[in-house]
């Protein structure tokens, strides 16, 4: 294993869905020597791409969980993490986000900046990940890298820079100019394997000379020697040029652009070049975590092999040898035979096989040191989890999660089945963050929750495969909320004298809108309330708020103040007072105007021009609000928000108003109050269930 | 009510009357490039939207980000010119009536009324309220667009929309005898309302050109925020 860290990248491949991340990535195992034998995604040979290691992936052509592997270009390390393109796995796609040093950001040069491709760019935004952009499919028709390039600096606002042009484009692609070398490289043999470096052609060289000037001086921003250079105008050399794009590029200040065709061979062998020369090194980049022994201060993490150990369990994996747990080391050296503490449980594990995979084959190793990604076998933790050597206690900083928004029921088929799909959600939970599950009491369902439709059919259909877990669905059922939308007082008394020791509790404040989810003020002076009690009213009143007294959905958005009580000598308990909390809560809510809140999603249509009207008609017909349709080229982009109750089999019926033309994304974007209407519906659905269930 | 007040303090409503905004087929605002057309046009959207009416802008120049930041703009400069609102009530009522306005935004070459057509069909197929207002922002009146304008005024007659152009005028041609530019000469018998805006001395007078019942009437705007000048 490479131990200058130097000479490692962590590297991320993120992109909309099809713009042909996976190829790309098959490709750089292809000429780092990782595989010998190129498949297409979705090919015809029925093999898959050797990334999309899970079988649906395979056969959805879609990638769904990263794959993290490892190869050598140029003596340099890359550890890639393959992350998945659909906006119903962003979690994925975050925590990929969290271990990486930087990442390429693959674009179509034909359709450009998607939506999804925003959503990947603020994620990497906030994790302040730096990154390199290769503009992917040139040899298609209607290719346009220049357009990409500028969509990149207004869609995203990235300070993109050109450093290489193509050499013809469509069909008449067949290379790129380097324009910080000054050279035409063309890609040869079977697979492109050969890059030959040839002079510029003839007919190029202006628009290269034009290029290649508007390049150096937008990267001489990033280097002072650049721009003495340019000013007394000395030698401009390759090194001063790279230098100034690689501080550029760590800096998140300049994005240099690459471009390509992944699928034809051309250009990847540059882009490697490219992800050692301006993509950073472990050492370029400042990890913290926090020490929790000392007020969870922030403690900057050094990429030092001698230090105490440090690493994050990032993704985990069921394998045939047991739980796969992918690691990406940050401090100290994680080896063979360490004992290492889960800073989450403070259980003690032992390493015992150490690994490096190259999507589904494995290396063994002896250790894994800082700066490396690497995978552990046999150790039983969740995603997310910092193992730590024993004289310390970090935590990783906490990954921003989304709160699942949909959930469906299911039942399995048998009792083998009953087995089997335990075994699954417990691994699927400790693996997605977003994927929840519960039994609900009343029915006895086993409920799953994630973040939209589609997210959840992978889960069930993952169950059916990889466990062999048979279920049947209930509907999808959207994640409804209640909240109140006035203040209204409450004073209630508890009181029960039947035998025994009595109850007695009077609470006495208000309850009123809030922007937090939930919010306790006590205000009770002179000891009207004993404090002791305090503490069991604001958990009578939460305990109110999991299931709405009108409609049982979870109650948030509400601030609670206690202003007065009562208490008495002898029957007052903690019990007394939290059933007086409830009371007082049942009281007040009715005269709260509560209200049914609905997540609205937010639906990007990409769609061809001619479907543009019916596609902005489709979401007329779902309540769904239009913000805009901007036509690019033969695409128009839809943007609009819709309730999600309103989305279930979208992909249906998009599919058959477009002939399959159109794609779309959706992720939540926010609670908004149902309509009367709905509300209504809402509640006449919920009556019939609750019948349904007494008969 | 701030929605009324609003309305009160629109350049549209002192010009051409908001009652008049919807009640024709066609109308037009002319003026010289950067006088302010496009701005005069959402002041006039902005109307409909505070009636809780809604509104589709069609710009066949600005991208969808600068529909919104004019529409942004255009009611920020409503809300200080009323200059007591409270941020967060400014703020809520934004929230509430942006979202009737949907901006679509097509090149030049792909602007198609049966496109328009389409979409408006969605809104009788889903029984929802149609938008009353469509402005269309860009249309080159130096170009013959007889068979755009027929297609646009069987739209405007089947869904009741009335439909606001921005129409660009120039500098170096003279006006007719009724003092119209050449652009609205050509097409006159369509349109039934028309606002000129030209540059006098350091501000902006908007002139109402045809109207039924305010033709000729004048106003003085602040060319940067194109609300009423102060006297």
């Amino acid at each position: 294993m490479i131990r200058d860290l130097e000479r490692v990248r962590n590297i991320g491949i993120s992109a909309h869905i099809d713009s042909g991340k996976t190829t790309l990535t098959e490709r750089i195992l292809f000429y780092t020597n990782r595989i010998h034998k190129i498949n297409e995604v979705r090919g015809k040979d029925g093999t898959g791409a050797v990334m999309d290691s899970m079988e649906l992936e395979k056969e959805r052509g879609i990638t769904i969980a990263s794959a993290a592997t490892h190869c050598e270009w140029n003596n340099h390390a890359i550890n890639i993490i393959d992350t998945p393109g659909h906006v119903d796995f962003t979690v994925e796609v975050e925590r990929s986000l969290r271990v990486l040093d930087g990442v390429v950001l693959v674009l179509c040069s034909v359709s450009g900046v998607q939506s999804q491709s925003i959503t990947v760019d603020q994620q990497m935004k906030r994790y302040e990940v730096p990154c390199i952009a290769f503009v992917n499919k040139c040899d298609r028709s209607g290719a346009n890298p220049l357009k990409v390039c500028k969509q990149l600096r207004d869609k995203l606002g990235h300070n993109s820079v050109m450093l290489q042009l193509p050499i013809g484009l469509e069909d008449k692609h067949q290379g790129v100019i380097d324009l910080v070398k000054m050279k035409a490289y063309y890609f040869e043999g079977d697979n492109g394997e050969r890059m030959v470096e040839a002079d510029i052609p003839a007919e190029l060289k202006d628009d290269a000379e034009a290029a290649r000037e508007e390049m150096i001086d937008a990267v001489s921003l990033f280097s002072e020697e650049l721009t003495d250079a340019i000013l007394e105008e000395a030698e401009i050399t390759e090194e001063l040029i790279m230098g100034a794009v690689r501080t550029g590029t760590i800096r998140r200040e300049m994005t240099p652009v690459f471009l390509g065709s992944a699928y034809k061979n051309k250009a990847v062998q540059p882009l490697l070049n490219a992800v050692i020369n301006y993509l950073p090194c472990p050492l370029d980049i400042k990890n913290e975590a926090m020490d929790m022994d000392n007020n969870e201060e922030t403690v900057i993490l050094e990429s030092d092999f001698n230090k105490p150990t440090v690493a994050l369990a990032f993704k985990l994996e069921d394998g045939q040898y047991g739980q796969l747990t992918y690691i990406r080391v940050y401090q100290g050296c994680v080896s063979k035979g360490d004992t290492l503490i889960n800073a989450r449980d403070h259980k003690k594990v032992k390493i015992g096989r150490l690994i490096r995979m190259h999507s589904n084959q494995m290396e063994d190793v002896e250790a894994v040191p800082a700066g490396h990604i690497g995978a552990m076998f046999g150790i039983d933790c969740a995603s997310g989890d910092t193992f730590v050597s024993p004289n310390i206690n970090y935590s990783m900083l906490a990954m921003h999660v989304m709160e699942p928004v949909i959930s469906l029921s299911i039942t399995p088929k048998d009792n083998k089945a009953q087995i089997n799909m335990s075994k699954a959600l417990n691994r699927f939970t400790k693996e997605a963050p977003t994927f929840k599950t519960y039994v609900d009491h009343e029915t006895g369902d086993t409920i799953i929750q994630g973040m939209g439709e589609l997210h959840l059919e992978v889960y069930v259909e993952r169950m059916k495969r990889e466990y062999n877990a048979e279920v049947a669905t209930g509907q999808p059922r959207v994640a409804y909320r209640e909240t109140i939308t006035q203040r209204a007082p409450f004073n209630y008394t508890h009181k029960k004298q039947t035998g025994g020791a009595g109850q007695f509790g009077r609470v006495s404040g208000f309850i009123e809108p809030s922007e937090e989810e939930f919010e306790f003020v006590n205000k009770v002076t002179g000891g009207r309330i004993p404090t002791q009690y305090i503490p069991a009213c604001e958990k009578g009143f939460q305990a109110c708020l999991a299931k709405g007294p009108s409609l049982e959905f979870p109650v948030t958005g509400i601030k609670i103040t206690l202003e007065d009580g009562a208490y008495h000598a002898v029957d007052s308990s903690e019990m007394a007072f939290q059933a007086a909390a409830r009371g007082g809560f049942l009281e007040a809510y009715k005269k709260a105007k509560p209200v049914i809140m609905e997540p609205i999603m937010k639906v990007v249509i990409e769609t061809p021009n001619e479907f543009q009207g019916s596609c902005m008609g489709l979401i007329n017909q779902r309540r769904g609000i239009i913000q805009g349709s901007q036509e690019e080229g033969t695409m128009s982009v839809i943007e609009s928000q819709v309730p999600l109750s309103d989305m279930f089999g979208f992909s249906t019926i998009l599919r058959s108003a477009t002939q399959g033309k159109a794609q779309f994304t959706m992720e939540f974007s926010l609670y908004k109050q149902a309509p009367q209407s709905v509300a209504e519906e809402i509640a006449k659905k919920k009556a019939e269930e609750k019948a349904a269930k007494n008969k | 009510m701030l929605k009324n007040d609003l309305i009160l303090k629109s350049p549209a409503e002192k010009t051409i009357g908001t009652k008049n905004i919807t009640g024709g087929q066609f109308g037009a605002v002319l003026s010289r490039a950067g006088v302010g057309k496009t701005g005069f046009l959402v002041q006039i959207a902005l109307t409909r939207l505070l009636s809780d009416e809604k509104v589709l802008h069609i710009s066949l120049a600005d991208t969808i980000e600068k529909i919104n930041i004019r529409y942004n703009e255009g009611y920020a400069s409503l809300i200080d010119s009323i200059g007591y609102v409270d941020a967060q009530v400014a703020e809520r009522l934004w929230d509430e009536i942006r979202h009737h306005k949907t901006g679509i935004a097509y090149n030049d070459s792909t602007f198609n009324v049966n496109k328009i057509r389409d979409y408006l069909n969605s809104f009788k197929g889903a029984d929802l309220p149609l938008p009353t207002l469509m402005v269309i922002d860009g249309l080159n009146f130096d170009t013959d667009l007889s068979e755009v304008l027929s297609d646009l005024k069987r739209l405007n007659q089947d869904f009741g929309i009335c439909i606001w152009f921005s129409m660009q005028s120039h500098r170096e041609e003279p006006l007719n005898q009724n003092g119209y530019p050449v652009q609205l000469e050509n097409y006159d018998e369509l349109f039934d309302k028309a606002v000129f805006l030209v540059t006098a001395e350091n501000k902006t007078q908007a002139i109402v050109l045809k109207d039924g019942d305010r033709a000729d009437q004048k106003l003085l705007l602040d060319p940067a925020t194109l609300m009423p000048a102060e006297e």
